[in-house]
């Protein structure tokens, strides 16, 4: 880095741009104060869940309120720990799981289908559009009943809603994210005789591409929300219907360890979803 | 090396029709570039100049009259042409060097060949350091290199420039304009250069094309016979530049046709209010 | 055209007959619902059940939303403090909360309001939030120059650069806030919302009765976005870009 810099600054005579500082330098200087202010951060978002995770305690074990109505958090951790050794959480949760990603995968896929050709082809969006903006209007919840007497409560009704969920913002955004690439990216292709393919390849997917991924995002968090609903509402099995059950038999201790496991793997998504953004747009400005 | 073409055009005329109106861009031009030669083109906004290059670079086709690059009739974009935005256009996505290499995607001439010659590139602009670097990393004037480089790597027997260094710092602005005659120097090659600066077409033109706007025409054609390096302060210099500021005085004030081209703005990634109902 | 051709389509397939299945009734019999419905008064009651729920819950959420959002921008240490407890809750998809809460407040419409207003909440607090950090720094610099107060910053700077993102939050929150009512209403069987209208269909396989609650939920959310859209527009036309076309 440092021979680089000095042939810089030799390559250099008048010119007094706004130079960036040498890359490596400025990440460093960048990390230290992230590193010492994450510290800080750490520390400071303890208090307040440790707090109420000590009123929760208190107003249990001292009865305040009815364990039907508020387990004890130890209750719930136990429960947690025994649904996890038994296999039945992680059992429910691969069922989910599976729903999720079947679900979000064949929605993402008709999604983009569906926005790429609406994208490329104005004969097809303007067949297409309306009755895709209809059918967009209508939420998941929506079309649950029709489609609980369409196709029953099976396995199909489960993808068939997931996968809806995921398709309208994955659509939308595609199909936005073509049309919004610059005419000036465009002109560049032509200049340089772009075939057809090369014009998509180099530059229309690129260009488009984090419209489509916040497309994406957005179809994964919607598919996770509509998985739990269709679970809670009709489902023998996955963390859903562990909640319903465990309501239904008034063990609250069940409930709330599932809907932790809801949270985390809500989490932990997010999060792999997060790391790969930033792999994947590296180019663009953010973090700097 | 590449070699340079002659571009020859007669009685070019170009109108826009704008809401079922007829509006002249440009009427009845006609100029010679000699190979080798930088010819500057300067005129106040809205004289069809972009147009013009836009018509030369085979960007806007529809035109009456001839455009002949080696008595060849010029029709749509080639790799024989490069152009160089105001802005850079470059695409952010890719590192420099990536950016540069593709001017070379539909060259024939392999991989190694196309290696050195993006090296090369690099190099000539001055940026050899910077081949992995994202163009958020750069400065305006950095970013302009690495378009300039990009219309070079073809070898491309014109360069066109419309308003390269427009956006940039005056200091910034003096030095590409050093760079990019030794540029032309080294390369020998055909540059036409518009822009709005009169001493940056004295500078860099062996002729100055004076335009005038509505509809866009030649006013005058002012050869500048000065010896590189050129002394913006010498008597000589700035008596040509009054002269071609005379030109300007009694044109009409600037009225703005621009080409119908969207918006160079960045792709939005908000969704669209009516499909934030997409649970 | 492609919507025509469908509805002739389904048209023709209930009339002559193409498949037996009860599934599959005439368009004329889901008109003839929807008029029954109309003119029955069945369709109000059912509507406004759902749309006062839905206003309550909007409004109870929206304002906690905007307080809590606000605060969290403006208080780098209540970001700290109390922001990541925030983000972590905000991961429970949001339906998970639906057997809690009918713990806590029941079936009736307590427990309902209460569930829609976390729906609502959730997109206002990171809205709300994410507009006032976004404040560009040139405009602070800007009040700084003209030594503006704190309170001069804020309802002067702060909020309005703020607004558009605010207004995205209670858009999405109108949004979520419609989808939980439905929700709610499935859920938390009691009422007469028109989730319980269609969900009555479904058990007694009225497919027109369902049909009909279909476009119905469809239109609502639609003029629901439509509305704010609009007031969106109106009160962000400085920004020299309609909010509510696309």
């Amino acid at each position: 880095m440092i021979g680089s810099a000095a042939q810089f600054t030799s390559n250099r005579r008048a010119e007094r741009e706004a130079e960036p500082a040498p890359l490596a330098l400025k990440r460093q200087r960048k990390q230290a104060a992230v590193t010492h202010e994450s510290v800080r951060n750490f520390v400071l978002a303890w208090p307040f869940p440790l707090a109420v995770l000590a009123f929760w305690y208190v107003a249990a074990s001292r009865g305040w309120v009815a364990a039907q109505v508020l387990p004890s958090p130890e209750t719930v951790a136990s429960t947690f720990a025994d649904l996890f050794r038994s296999g039945e959480l992680l059992a429910n949760l691969k069922i989910s799981l599976w729903r999720v990603l079947g679900g979000f995968a064949a929605g993402a896929l008709c999604g983009l289908c569906l926005g790429v050709s609406m994208g490329l082809s104005s004969t097809f969006k303007d067949y297409v559009y309306p009755l895709f903006k209809a059918f967009a209007q209508i939420p998941v919840l929506g079309w649950l009943p029709l489609m609980m007497m369409l196709v029953g409560i099976d396995e199909a009704l489960k993808i068939i809603l997931i996968s809806k969920a995921a398709l309208v913002p994955i659509a939308v955004n595609t199909y936005k994210g073509i049309q919004n690439v610059p005419a000036g990216y465009v002109e560049v292709a032509r200049v340089f005789r772009f075939t057809r393919l090369q014009l998509l390849q180099k530059v229309i997917f690129p260009a488009a591409f984090p419209p489509i991924w916040n497309g994406i995002r957005y179809g994964f968090t919607h598919a996770w929300l509509a998985l739990v609903v269709v679970e809670l509402l009709a489902s023998s099995e996955g963390l859903g219907f562990m909640i319903v059950f465990g309501r239904q038999l008034f063990q609250l201790d069940v409930v709330m360890a599932a809907v932790v496991m809801v949270g985390i793997v809500g989490f932990s998504l997010d999060k792999i979803l997060a790391l790969t953004e930033r792999r994947l747009l590296g180019w663009r400005r953010h973090g700097f | 090396m590449a070699h340079a073409g002659t571009l020859t055009i007669s009685n070019l005329s170009k109108q826009y029709e704008v809401k079922g109106e007829v509006l002249p861009v440009l009427k009845d031009i006609t100029l010679t570039i000699n190979p080798g030669e930088f010819v500057s083109i300067v005129g106040s906004s809205g004289c069809g100049k972009s147009t013009l290059l836009r018509l030369l670079i085979g960007l806007e086709e529809d035109y009456q009259g001839e455009i002949l690059l080696d008595g060849g009739r010029i029709v749509g974009t080639s790799l024989e042409r490069g152009i160089v935005f105001q802005e850079h256009r470059l695409f952010p996505w890719l590192s420099v060097e990536k950016n540069i290499g593709l001017g070379l995607l539909n060259a024939k001439v392999p991989e190694e060949e196309k290696r050195r010659s993006i090296q090369e590139h690099i190099e000539l602009v001055g940026l050899s350091g910077f081949e992995t670097a994202y163009p958020y990393q750069l400065s305006g004037g950095m970013a302009q290199r690495v378009a300039i480089a990009r219309a070079l790597v073809n070898r491309p027997e014109i360069l066109l420039l419309d308003e390269p260094f427009g956006a940039l710092d005056a200091l910034t602005r003096a030095h590409l304009q050093q760079e990019l005659h030794r540029i032309w120097q080294q390369e020998s090659i055909t540059m036409i250069l518009v822009t709005h600066d009169v001493e940056e077409a004295i500078y860099l033109g062996d002729k100055v094309v004076v335009m005038e706007p509505r509809p866009g025409r030649v006013r005058r054609i002012v050869p500048v016979a000065l010896a590189h390096p050129r002394d913006r302060a010498a008597y000589e210099f700035v008596r040509i530049k009054e002269d071609v500021m005379r030109e300007f005085i009694g044109q009409p004030a600037e009225e703005v046709i621009e080409p119908p081209l969207r918006a160079h703005d960045a792709p939005s990634d908000r969704l669209p209010s009516t499909f934030r109902f997409a649970v | 055209m492609l919507p025509l051709g469908l509805f002739v389509l389904w048209w023709m397939a209930s009339k002559y007959g193409w498949s037996q299945s009860p599934l599959l009734v005439p368009p004329g019999k889901v008109w003839a619902t929807a008029v029954e419905q109309t003119t029955s008064g069945q369709l109000w009651i059912g509507l406004r059940s759902s749309l006062w729920r839905d206003l309550a819950g909007f409004t109870i959420g929206a304002s906690a939303g905007l307080l809590f959002g606000a605060a969290m921008g403006l208080s780098r240490l209540f970001e700290n403090t109390i922001g990541p407890s925030f983000h972590t809750l905000k991961q429970i998809s949001l339906f998970a909360w639906i057997p809690l809460i009918s713990v806590w407040f029941g079936l009736g419409d307590t427990a309902k309001v209460a569930f829609l207003s976390l729906a609502a909440f959730f997109p206002v607090v990171l809205n709300t939030f994410e507009g006032i950090r976004s404040v560009p720094r040139e405009s602070i610099e800007v009040a700084r120059v003209f030594k503006f107060s704190r309170w001069q910053l804020l309802t002067k700077v702060v909020f309005p650069s703020a607004l558009p993102s605010i207004f995205t939050g209670i858009h999405l929150g109108l949004v979520y806030a419609w989808l939980a009512t439905l929700g709610a209403e499935y859920l938390l069987v009691s009422g007469k919302g028109i989730g319980n209208t269609m969900i009555d269909g479904r058990e007694h396989f009225w497919m027109d009765l369902v049909l009909f609650g279909v476009i119905v939920v469809g239109l609502v959310g639609f003029s629901l976005t439509w509305i704010a859209g609009h007031v969106e527009a109106r009160l962000l036309r400085w920004r020299g870009t309609s909010v509510a076309q696309f």
